[in-house]
């Protein structure tokens, strides 16, 4: 019996591995195909090994990294994606303990009302949010920030809400009748036992605003800021060429640091994915 | 306690609010409003009614990209949670050295949509062109399978870590009294795995559902509707009405589309909530 | 307690501080001064050509102290831009149209023209794009395309451009190429690529040659319903680029612009459709002796006669929406484009431009060279006709015809649908 299960775990352990390398296999592909030159990643070589006068080194990455204005658009997509996320922790949060320990017919409405925003689809108001970005000047890197708290608080907020209810009233109350105001009860009491949803929530909203494209698309102001998820889009066709080197090489600027962020805080992003999940 | 934080709702309520307002409520009443007129720019509209949403029903693209993502969503709802559903039953048997795996099945998640789209465009269409199958832009078929594998490679390892959390939250007690009173793992499964799961279920079923339903960013970058719109589902239609269609009349209709499109996300997403939600049992 | 609320008062005053306060800083800062003068944004449509619009603004910054701004378009996306910009409180001062067609879109956000400097530069009234009275649209460009020939390739296979004069002899050499092609090492066609950044060669550039022919033999400029006379020709020349090419028919619809362009600056191919734009880009590599352009024959009408096709499909456009001094200043613009001396010597060379203005420059673009010269032997130009069709939305429809049929899953009839009930159904729409 002992024996049988072993046999039965190695093989799921072997049949676990074979799928785990397919499933990193077009991460390697494609960064098997940044080094090669532009002429042989055509589409029935993408597989191959770059041979000795296919290999191009590192010019795709230095074309890349010095054409179509790569930092920029690297520096641009850290902004939104920082001061995005920090701005939805800080006042979702709030918002939500408000919802749930303010009992009236008007939090219950923003509560509906967020509910309702996390399933409208994007397209119902991509051109309305436009030209209201667009007349408000929050379309620099710098204010698309209000936009992403405004759209993406559905979300935050449902999530924040679900925990909040699970928190006992009573430590809230005894740091008050201790002389707490509110703002001093939420930032000592309630924000430190909601660390695990920010956790969930930041993961979430940062894998949505990073990798977000016709938002920024339609909203940035296109004359002076790219994000990252627009330049490969440009690579792709911008200036009447399609550059499969450096948008090869794009790709994995753009996906390494994130793969390596990734492996060095899975535990906390996998852990936090898994309870925002449950929670919400 | 309550009256004491009221008095706080311009700092704890007030930005998020006054954002929400900014970035949704008010562009999605504008957006209702335009539904029903002709425009090119926002100060230039002119009002015309429903004839917007009778052109929108009658344009023949938008029923193909109906039943396309219809199609899509179905069939990637179901795949996406029986694999994500077995790799995690797979993953919580006690295999010793699991993380990296779980580790590697998440791993795409962290990859947007537009950047996926041109890495498996490319993988499709190496591996067809090998085959000498004509490419992903040629075949409707390919596109939608491709399609499909794509939004399995990306979003198994989502649902799977919820899917684990979920079985190690079922109490390890149900499980040995279901051995002891000799249940196969097969009963244990059906009878007592799968009816606890059922939150984890609803989570997951309502996340695949809208996310497929929703898809734009995969769909743009891996097939762009090729070929002829063939492999365009509803939000790149729409997309498409809207900006890529040159006369002003076409605004309007993508307008109209996009809020028959809401009200089925909102119609489907909340259908599928009630049903499931009616099957969970209270712990 | 008091200094924590302060702190988040702090905290969101800052932060609606950047919300209002960063946007001046760098958005309207530059703006401010700007607006005494007003400024100039320019949608370019001409991707190619991105660079060096981009070196012209700077140099019109430097000299006048206006800043002009241009952007580019990716390919494929022009209507798709203007659109969501057009929208925008900073629209585009400067955009184009590509003839009456796209004009009708956008009348309602044309500047009127007839009293501008740059207007009364214009060569001849048939380069304004007229309507009521009112000038709507210069073009300011005149462009040919036909068959670039790689000559040395040619002769290596035993033939000089003199041997096609007609549709029959080019499929002769084709084919001979073709079928010495292990011999030789080249191809005649480079890959007739259907991707987005290339298919414009085929559905519109090649499209124009049995809709020229069609509307020559009614006697017509445009129509709201193609018959397609001349469509079987049309699937003898696109038969014949997929057939005698660098690749496999069924590999073309993953095909680039940049891989064709490739191929010919490799010398894999003797043969590449495109146009005088190209020249930049392949000069580099051959010199003038090593190239030619040749019409596109498709075996209709006086081939003996048949020049390249030469005109255009770029009209300048102002926006009527701009604040004032930003219309003077795009006008100022547009004037010093077409009269100074950097101007003009940036369009006719750097972007290989003809312009139909009184200052142009003689062009040191070969192909430019080549259609003046066969002019003046008295060969007619093929006109452009593509602004006449109806809409992108028919290119598109032609264009997933052609790959369609290409690659063996379609068939020619499809073509032939799109085609023809294309375009009656898209001119219904209007």
């Amino acid at each position: 019996m002992q024996k049988r299960s072993r046999t039965i775990n190695g093989i799921w352990t072997a049949v676990l591995t074979v799928l785990s390398l397919a499933w990193i296999y077009p991460i390697v592909m494609v960064v098997i195909n940044s080094f090669k030159v532009e002429s042989a990643i055509s589409t029935s070589t993408a597989f191959q090994l770059p041979t000795a006068e296919q290999f191009a080194g590192l010019d795709n990455f230095t074309s890349a990294i010095g054409s179509q204005g790569f930092l920029a658009a690297f520096f641009n997509s850290l902004v939104i994606s920082v001061t995005s996320v920090v701005l939805i922790l800080i006042c979702c949060s709030m918002c939500a303990w408000f919802i749930t320990r303010v009992n009236s017919k008007v939090t219950k409405l923003c509560y509906f009302l967020f509910v309702f925003s996390m399933v409208v689809p994007f397209q119902m108001l991509m051109f309305t949010l436009a030209n209201l970005a667009d007349k408000t000047k929050l379309n620099t890197p710098f204010n698309i920030c209000i936009v992403y708290l405004g759209f993406g608080a559905g979300l935050a907020v449902f999530m924040f809400c679900g925990f909040m209810k699970s928190i006992p009233l009573e430590i809230e109350e005894a740091a008050m009748i201790d002389g707490c105001g509110p703002i001093r009860t939420f930032f000592l009491v309630v924000l430190p036992m909601l660390k695990p949803t920010l956790v969930s929530v930041g993961i979430l909203e940062t894998m949505w605003v990073w990798n977000d494209y016709l938002l920024p698309y339609l909203v940035l102001d296109k004359t002076k800021y790219m994000t990252i998820p627009i330049l490969v889009q440009y690579f792709r066709g911008g200036y009447g060429k399609v550059e499969m080197g450096p948008m090869m090489a794009c790709i994995v600027l753009t996906v390494l640091p994130i793969i390596i962020i990734y492996v060095l805080g899975q535990k906390h992003i996998i852990k936090g994915v898994a309870a925002g999940a449950v929670k919400g | 306690m309550q009256k004491n934080i009221r008095k706080y709702w311009p700092i704890f309520l007030l930005p998020t609010l006054a954002a929400f307002l900014l970035g949704f409520v008010i562009p999605f009443c504008q957006g209702l409003y335009l539904s029903l007129c002709k425009f090119t720019t926002i100060n230039k509209a002119t009002f015309v009614g429903f004839s917007n949403y009778v052109k929108a029903f009658q344009d023949e693209l938008f029923a193909n990209a109906f039943w396309f993502t219809a199609k899509f969503t179905v069939v990637s709802t179901i795949l996406i949670n029986i694999l994500a559903l077995a790799i995690a039953l797979l993953l919580t048997r006690g295999i010793k050295g699991t993380t990296p795996f779980r580790t590697v099945f998440f791993m795409p998640n962290l990859i947007g949509g537009i950047v996926l789209g041109y890495i498996w465009q490319i993988l499709l269409n190496c591996v067809l062109s090998l085959l000498g199958k004509p490419l992903l832009a040629l075949n409707a078929t390919y596109g939608y399978w491709g399609l499909i594998i794509l939004m399995c490679w990306q979003q198994i390892g989502y649902m799977m870590i919820i899917y684990i959390a979920g079985l190690q939250s079922i109490p390890n007690d149900y499980i040995e009294a279901a051995y002891i009173d000799g249940a196969t793992p097969w009963q244990t499964f059906w009878k007592v795995k799968l009816p606890n799961l059922m939150p984890s279920i609803t989570i997951c079923l309502f996340l695949t559902l809208t996310n497929s339903f929703k898809l734009f960013d995969q769909n743009l970058a891996l097939t762009g509707g090729e070929p002829a719109h063939a492999s365009e589902m509803l939000a790149l239609n729409i997309y498409q009405t809207f900006y890529v269609r040159s006369g002003p009349q076409w605004k309007g209709i993508g307008q109209a589309k996009a809020v028959l499109f809401c009200i089925l996300v909102i119609a489907i997403s909340s259908l599928q909530l009630k049903l499931t939600k009616s099957k969970e049992v209270q712990q | 307690m008091k200094k924590f609320l302060a702190l988040i008062l702090a905290l969101v005053m800052s932060l609606s501080l950047v919300a209002c306060g960063g946007g001046s800083n760098d958005a309207q800062g530059s703006g401010d001064d700007a607006t005494a003068t007003g400024k100039v944004y320019y949608l370019n449509f001409k991707p190619e050509q991105d660079e060096d619009w981009q070196n012209l603004a700077k140099a019109y910054t430097e000299e006048t102290g206006v800043p002009v701004t241009v952007v580019t378009a990716a390919s494929g996306t022009y209507e798709e831009t203007l659109m969501a910009d057009m929208a925008k409180t900073d629209a585009p001062t400067l955009f184009q149209v590509n003839g009456p067609v796209g004009l009708a879109n956008w009348k309602d956000y044309c500047y009127d023209l007839s009293s501008s400097a740059v207007y009364g530069e214009l060569t001849s009234d048939n380069y304004a794009l007229k309507e009521d009275g009112a000038v709507y649209g210069i073009a300011y460009v005149i462009e040919s395309y036909g068959l670039i020939t790689n000559t040395a390739l040619l002769e290596k296979a035993g033939y000089t451009t003199d041997d096609i004069k007609s549709f029959a002899d080019l499929k002769k050499v084709a084919e001979d190429i073709t079928a010495r092609k292990d011999e030789l090492g080249f191809a005649a066609f480079t890959s007739a690529g259907m991707d987005s950044s290339s298919d414009w060669r085929f559905k519109t550039h090649l499209a124009n040659l049995p809709i020229y022919f069609e509307y020559q033999a009614d006697d017509i400029g445009t129509t709201t319903a193609i018959k397609g006379t001349y469509l079987d020709n049309y699937k003898n020349i696109f038969d014949l680029y997929i057939n005698n090419s660098t690749c496999d028919p069924k590999d073309l619809a993953g095909k680039t612009g940049t891989d064709s362009e490739n191929e010919f600056l490799n010398g894999e191919a003797v043969f590449f459709q495109n146009g005088s734009w190209e020249y930049p880009a392949l000069s580099a590599k051959y010199s003038d002796d090593e190239m030619a352009m040749i019409p596109i024959y498709i075996g209709v009408g006086d081939e003996a006669n048949q020049g390249l096709c030469t005109g255009t499909e770029n009209y300048w456009c102002v926006n009527k929406d701009a604040s004032e001094e930003d219309i003077q200043a795009t006008l100022d613009f547009l004037y010093w484009c077409v009269t100074s001396d950097k101007g003009t010597e940036a369009m006719a060379n750097e972007m290989g431009f003809v312009i139909p203005f009184k200052g142009a420059l003689e062009s040191n673009n070969l192909f430019v060279k080549q259609d003046k010269a066969m002019t003046a032997e008295g060969k007619t130009p093929v006109s452009w006709n593509f602004p006449t069709m109806p809409s992108e939305e028919w290119k598109n429809g032609v264009g997933s015809a052609l790959t369609a049929y290409a690659a063996g899953t379609g068939d020619w009839d499809a073509v032939k649908t799109a085609f023809v009930d294309g375009w009656a159904s898209e001119y219904a729409m209007k």
